[in-house]
């Protein structure tokens, strides 16, 4: 029986997988990860809440998201630094001059070199800059080029597309048919009335399944005009804790309720 | 352990024959093979998903280590429910799809979460130690199994565990909940980042982990565990 692979602090790679649920950081600073996504480090790494407090600099230049900032910690130290979510599998991706939008949950870490904003999508992330970025997906990502219709609940994210959009199948919404399930309920719906709709050059990131991973509601925007989805809480799945409306959501996890 | 004549073994077998040949291979990842010739594992109870040749089933009471660990077990909560697996042929096993690491031991000690422990030797002796305030941050309870001698044993994670060697000049931090399990002469230290901005909200989401300090391998799995600690 050969034994299993043994990694010690010089073995783990750098920057790169450990294996497909596992990827180990090389860190020497800073490094932007989401709260729990750390399972173990070598070295001196302290973690540090997004707040008031000596990385002011470094948060106001890369960090623009007080949504989530309950959910972000930053890293800064040196060693090496294991990061997985779920046993979901987990890559890096490399930013140059690029943006790139994500699913809130679905973002582990990133250089602070990017900066990270809150898209205007509602529950999702936007990177822009240059860097390193590690995210998780249900099954491997597949990568496609628009024009292309996908399922909401397999998209991962998109880079450099300007024009997400909801596609309705709309024959099927004015048949005859349609209508009475869309009105009765009766009947049974095919469940793929709905995509979202890509057009334009860029690259779209769809994960291989519809499960969607259990993510922490963070996407709740703000209520203002012209401000999409404003007011009307992220669905959430799995079993949540019920939040306090409005922006403040966040905060009563920050005190672990 | 019966004797080897019961089993229907040659007469002239030496006495320790069945004893620590129980061979161990996973068929796949999330599946493990037994073979065995007349010797017998301790796995969890239920764990069989099939077998071939000829195999006894036998429910162990307080993880078969007699009646001073059933109390044990029964004391401090790490309940183990094991059954004897006896026989001839290869025996399957697999737990809810989670993933198997086989872990082969010399003499050492492996420190396991009794819900983590698939199979064992029948050679290893399993028992039960206090672990502090790491069981407890880890919602396992203060108390975890031991398992010691020689043979082969096999542990679940959610997700393949990653193995990583401590050694004294590299110390390893782990979070308390994607620990599955440790071998080797480890100090464990309960860490703790918590300080005044944890409870003026600005918790770093790490503030515990486990320290291991000295000379062995921890087993982490890529996947976290809910824990007391695991928001702050």
């Amino acid at each position: 029986m050969t034994g299993p692979v043994v990694h010690d602090v010089h073995t783990l790679p750098s920057d790169d997988n450990v294996h497909e649920y596992a990827f180990s950081v090389a860190l020497d600073g800073q490094w932007f990860l989401q709260k729990g996504k750390m399972i173990a480090y070598y070295g001196r790494i302290d973690f540090h809440g997004i707040g008031y407090g000596p990385l002011d600099l470094l948060i106001s230049r890369s960090f623009h998201s007080p949504l989530h900032a309950a959910d972000w910690v930053v890293a800064e130290g040196r060693g090496k630094m294991l990061l997985a979510d779920r046993a979901f599998d987990v890559n890096s991706y490399d930013l140059d001059e690029g943006n790139l939008t994500i699913r809130s949950g679905n973002l582990l870490a990133f250089q602070p070199s990017l900066s990270l904003k809150q898209s205007i999508i509602p529950g999702f992330l936007t990177l822009i800059g240059t860097g390193k970025f590690v995210a998780a997906s249900n099954g491997p990502v597949v990568f496609v080029e628009p024009p292309i219709r996908v399922d909401p609940q397999a998209l991962v994210g998109w880079a450099d597309c300007p024009s997400p959009c909801h596609h309705y199948d709309h024959r099927y919404l004015r048949g005859f048919l349609g209508e009475v399930r869309a009105r009765t309920g009766l009947g049974g719906a095919s469940g793929e009335e709905h995509q979202f709709e890509f057009v334009g050059a860029g690259t779209v990131l769809l994960q291989s399944t519809e499960q969607l991973m259990p993510e922490l509601a963070t996407g709740a925007t703000v209520t203002e005009e012209g401000v999409p989805g404003g007011g009307v809480p992220a669905p959430q799945s799995g079993s949540q804790p019920p939040q306090l409306p409005g922006g403040i959501g966040g905060l009563q996890r920050r005190f672990g309720l | 352990m019966r004797g080897p004549g019961a089993l229907g073994l040659p007469r002239g077998a030496p006495a320790d024959y069945g004893r620590g040949v129980a061979q161990f291979r996973l068929q796949g990842s999330k599946v493990l093979a037994v073979d065995m010739a007349g010797d017998a594992v301790k796995a969890k109870n239920g764990a069989m998903v099939a077998y071939d040749g000829r195999m006894t089933f036998k429910k162990k009471t307080g993880g078969g280590e007699g009646l001073r660990g059933l109390v044990t077990r029964r004391l401090t909560g790490e309940q183990m429910a094991v059954m004897e697996v006896t026989g001839k042929g290869t025996c399957y096993f697999a737990d809810r799809a989670s993933e198997i690491n086989l872990v082969e031991l010399r003499g050492e000690k492996l420190y396991v979460e009794a819900s983590n422990l698939l199979c064992t030797d029948a050679a290893l002796r399993t028992g039960t130690t206090f672990t502090g305030l790491r069981g407890a941050a880890q919602g396992n309870g203060l108390f975890t199994t031991t398992v010691e001698g020689r043979g082969q044993a096999a542990i679940t994670s959610d997700g393949p565990a990653v193995v990583l060697r401590v050694t004294r000049e590299y110390p390893l931090q782990v979070d308390p909940g994607a620990y599955v399990a440790h071998t080797g002469d480890l100090k464990q230290h309960f860490q703790s980042g918590v300080n005044l901005g944890t409870f003026l909200g600005e918790g770093s989401g790490e503030a515990f982990q486990i320290r291991f300090e000295g000379e062995g391998l921890v087993y982490v799995q890529p996947s976290e565990r809910n824990t007391l600690g695991g928001d702050l």
